[in-house]
């Protein structure tokens, strides 16, 4: 009973926390007033997080959030993984545990980052594409109605589709991971899919070991490098594959714009970008369509030149670079 | 180290009489010049801000500052001198030490420069020769050590020169701005420069310590951006007064330098909003690229923009004597060293429009910055300036004036030397480049 009663007063304090955020977008829509990008990006971020644990834990909200999730992209690009993420959160978390602890971050060689960077469509090919077929061989599907092949897509061998949730599972799903210390479950969500599927062919020593092996990526692995998982996430190159390919790049109506003559190549932006894009720096002026970058506007709001670096929505600038050296730091 | 008074590699002896003569003179013609440049900045400027009376104090190289830092290496404060604004100042004052820009700008100075090097080199190496030769600039006598970084070949030669009188610490700076390992050789300059200025202090420079003093000249360049800003509407402030407070930066205390521009600022946006001007709105607004201009000699160009007829105003510049040395800020990400370091390498190599870099796209940085410069600040003409023996800003000029040409915005060479004897012609050069920007904007 108390339970159900601190649920629901949760629940209004999300749609406040949802409130506040979303006045906080329209200050900077507006105005430009919102001048610490990086704190709101903390509160959405949390909000989110929230949100989709209380929230959405039925099984219609899974399809809004499916739907939002493969729609949005097409207007706002990655938007989702630098502001929505609640595992992008997670890995935030980590790196501000980090910053506490005053240990530097660690840079991938741009090589590797971008080997990463590719290696997301082959893990995306190979979650949304082999894996249902080979596994409808083995499972014939049974008709073609609407509702059976919805349900194999969440639950039956079609259950891979739910990669493009990964980061989400365990937060709308009542989370059972196969590592439990004290009854809390510290693998990743995506083990659930290699476990789903490694289950029936290899024994449970090997399903622990990917286990472990996930936990040393995600934890270990964002702790020195900022937002690991981001650069190789299947999750995220579903969301960019539209902007990846020449004919759709007019396709985000959210996207980063560079003012050539108002850069200095100071090379600031390319020193803070979690996920080391580096576009925003060698390209000049112009879109920044690359699907590395996640819009989670770090750049912007530290480059020093006024008007530089811009965030337009829709032909608007809803966010600019500011001349007054006054970046959000999180310490 | 043996003592280098008495083996000297490029400096010819000069009786000690001769040394005291020439400084007594130099030094008597220098403190008259100061004090007829302030006088004349004054008239120009009919309402000269109040605030500028401190700059004024400043601006006198044997006055006030002069003491102060007497006082302070008594009490055991080391003084670094840097040539070139790549030293990394933030590691200075980390360190507790005062870091002071030594490069002269004395024209009776750059006479006895060319004793050691011919007249063909830069009037700004010959000069700065010349002074430490009479040991005339206080802040170069002054100071314990002097980082030389290798930017030009006149400055990679000075350095050598100058270390026959005190230790000078080189750093190479690489010549291609964006690429990799350019960026790793400078950091690792910058790193070695640590440890010096850490074995020269005695103070170990930590992560505070650093944050603090990045800090500093954050709010330095808030203060000193927030001046420019100003400069963007009609002239509140004379170009000259305004070239001087930027260029009392160069020696002042950092943290008392932001506070009196701050409140200047403070005056003149009252001012602004008062609709109280320095000179006419419809002056002809001028910006000035090219070789610095140092206090207190070479002051002629301004001078004779601003009081010349017609009347120009100087409303922006590209000089790193100027508006170069502090308008790009320490971009921290986050406050661990590791990041400083980077931070602080990347202001100083990447940030900068020298036209000693090249890049892939050939020092593109420095014409867009010029372009944004003329877009902002609204300016009419630019006057492109050199000394005679700068290679590389001479060099330059094609290509800007190619660039400004599609924009239809008049660009004038002017080439000249420490002396005084080519005023006469430079003031009918100016006054016709002025004259043809009154008619264009009439038109």
């Amino acid at each position: 009973m108390i339970m159900q009663l601190l649920g629901e007063v949760l629940k209004l304090m999300v749609l406040a926390g949802f409130a506040v955020a979303g006045i906080l977008v329209i200050l900077i829509w507006k105005k430009g007033l919102a001048t610490k990008v990086t704190y709101l990006r903390f509160i959405i971020q949390i909000v989110t997080m929230v949100a989709v644990f209380y929230l959405f834990t039925y099984p219609v909200y899974q399809l809004i959030v499916l739907i939002v999730i493969l729609v949005m992209p097409l207007f706002l690009g990655r938007f989702f993984c630098g502001w929505l993420c609640p595992f992008g959160l997670y890995m935030d978390a980590i790196t501000l545990i980090r910053k506490a602890l005053k240990v530097r971050y660690r840079l991938l060689p741009d090589k590797l980052n971008r080997a990463l960077h590719n290696l997301r469509y082959v893990l995306l090919l190979i979650f949304l594409i082999i894996t249902p077929v080979i596994l409808s061989i083995l499972f014939p599907i049974p008709s073609l109605d609407f509702a059976p092949i919805m349900a194999l897509l969440f639950a039956g061998p079609f259950e891979p589709f739910r990669v493009l949730l990964g980061p989400l599972i365990p937060l709308i799903v009542p989370w059972v991971g196969p590592l439990e210390i004290g009854g809390v479950y510290f693998s990743y969500p995506y083990v659930q899919e290699v476990i789903l599927y490694s289950n029936v062919v290899f024994s449970e020593i090997f399903v622990n070991v990917t286990a472990l092996i996930f936990v040393a990526l995600t934890f270990v692995g964002s702790f020195f490098v900022r937002r690991v998982w981001c650069r190789f996430c299947p999750t995220g190159s579903s969301l960019a594959v539209l902007n990846r390919f020449k004919g759709f790049k007019w396709a985000p109506a959210l996207h980063i714009d560079k003012d050539e003559e108002k850069c200095t190549k100071c090379g600031i932006c390319k020193r803070v970008c979690p996920v080391q894009v580096t576009e925003v720096y060698e390209q000049k002026g112009g879109k920044i369509d690359t699907s590395m970058c996640m819009l989670c506007m770090r750049c912007v709001e530290m480059c020093p030149y006024e008007g530089c670096l811009k965030v337009n929505m829709g032909g608007k600038t809803v966010f600019k670079s500011r001349n007054w050296l006054e970046p959000s730091t999180v310490e | 180290m043996k003592s280098k008074s008495e083996e000297r590699r490029y400096v010819p002896e000069i009786s000690q009489k001769e040394v005291e003569e020439l400084r007594s003179t130099i030094k008597a013609a220098s403190q008259k010049i100061i004090a007829e440049n302030i006088e004349r900045m004054k008239k120009t400027a009919e309402n000269r801000p109040e605030e500028m009376k401190y700059f004024d104090d400043i601006a006198n190289f044997f006055g006030t500052r002069e003491k102060e830092i007497r006082a302070a290496k008594e009490k055991g404060r080391k003084v670094i001198g840097y040539m070139c604004l790549f030293a990394p100042t933030e590691l200075i004052l980390a360190a507790d030490a005062i870091p002071i820009r030594v490069n002269s700008g004395w024209y009776d100075t750059a006479k006895l420069g060319d004793r050691v090097v011919p007249v063909e080199v830069c009037p700004v190496i010959r000069s700065t020769i010349g002074a430490k030769m009479i040991g005339l600039s206080p802040y170069l006598e002054l100071s314990d050590a002097l980082i030389s970084v290798l930017t030009c070949d006149g400055m990679t030669k000075l350095g050598e020169i100058l270390s026959d009188y005190k230790p000078v610490w080189a750093m190479t700076i690489p010549r291609v701005k964006d690429s990799a390992q350019s960026l790793r050789l400078w950091n690792d300059e910058i790193k070695a420069m640590k440890s010096q200025i850490e074995a020269l202090t005695g103070n170990k420079i930590d992560r505070k310590k650093l944050k603090s003093a990045i800090e500093l000249t954050q709010k330095a360049t808030k203060a000193f951006r927030r001046l420019q800003e100003l400069r963007k509407g009609a002239p509140v402030i004379m170009g000259r007064d305004a070239m001087l407070v930027n260029q009392t930066y160069m020696w002042d205390d950092i943290k008392r330098w932001t506070e009196k521009t701050e409140a200047l600022c403070e005056e003149l946006e009252k001012r602004a909003q008062n609709k109280m001007w320095a000179c006419p709105p419809d002056t002809p607004r001028v910006m000035v690229t090219g070789t610095p201009m140092i206090w207190p000699d070479n002051w002629k160009l301004p001078t004779l923009v601003e009081e010349g007829t017609p009347q120009g105003v100087l409303v922006a510049d590209e000089l790193c004597s100027s508006e170069r040395l502090l308008y790009d800020p320490v971009g921290v990400d986050e406050w661990n060293m590791s990041d400083m370091f980077n931070a602080i390498a990347e202001r100083y190599l990447m940030a900068s429009t020298c036209p000693c870099f090249t890049s892939k796209d050939g020092n593109e940085d420095r014409i867009n910055w010029l372009l944004t410069k003329i877009k902002d600040w609204n300016i009419q003409g630019v006057i492109y300036y050199v000394h005679r023996g700068c290679m590389l800003y001479a060099m330059e000029y094609t290509r800007v004036k190619k660039v400004l040409d599609d924009i239809h915005v008049p660009v004038y060479y002017l080439d000249t030397e420490y002396t005084r004897e080519d005023v006469g012609q430079m003031k009918t050069r100016v006054e016709a480049f002025l004259e043809m920007l009154t008619a264009r904007i009439d038109i």
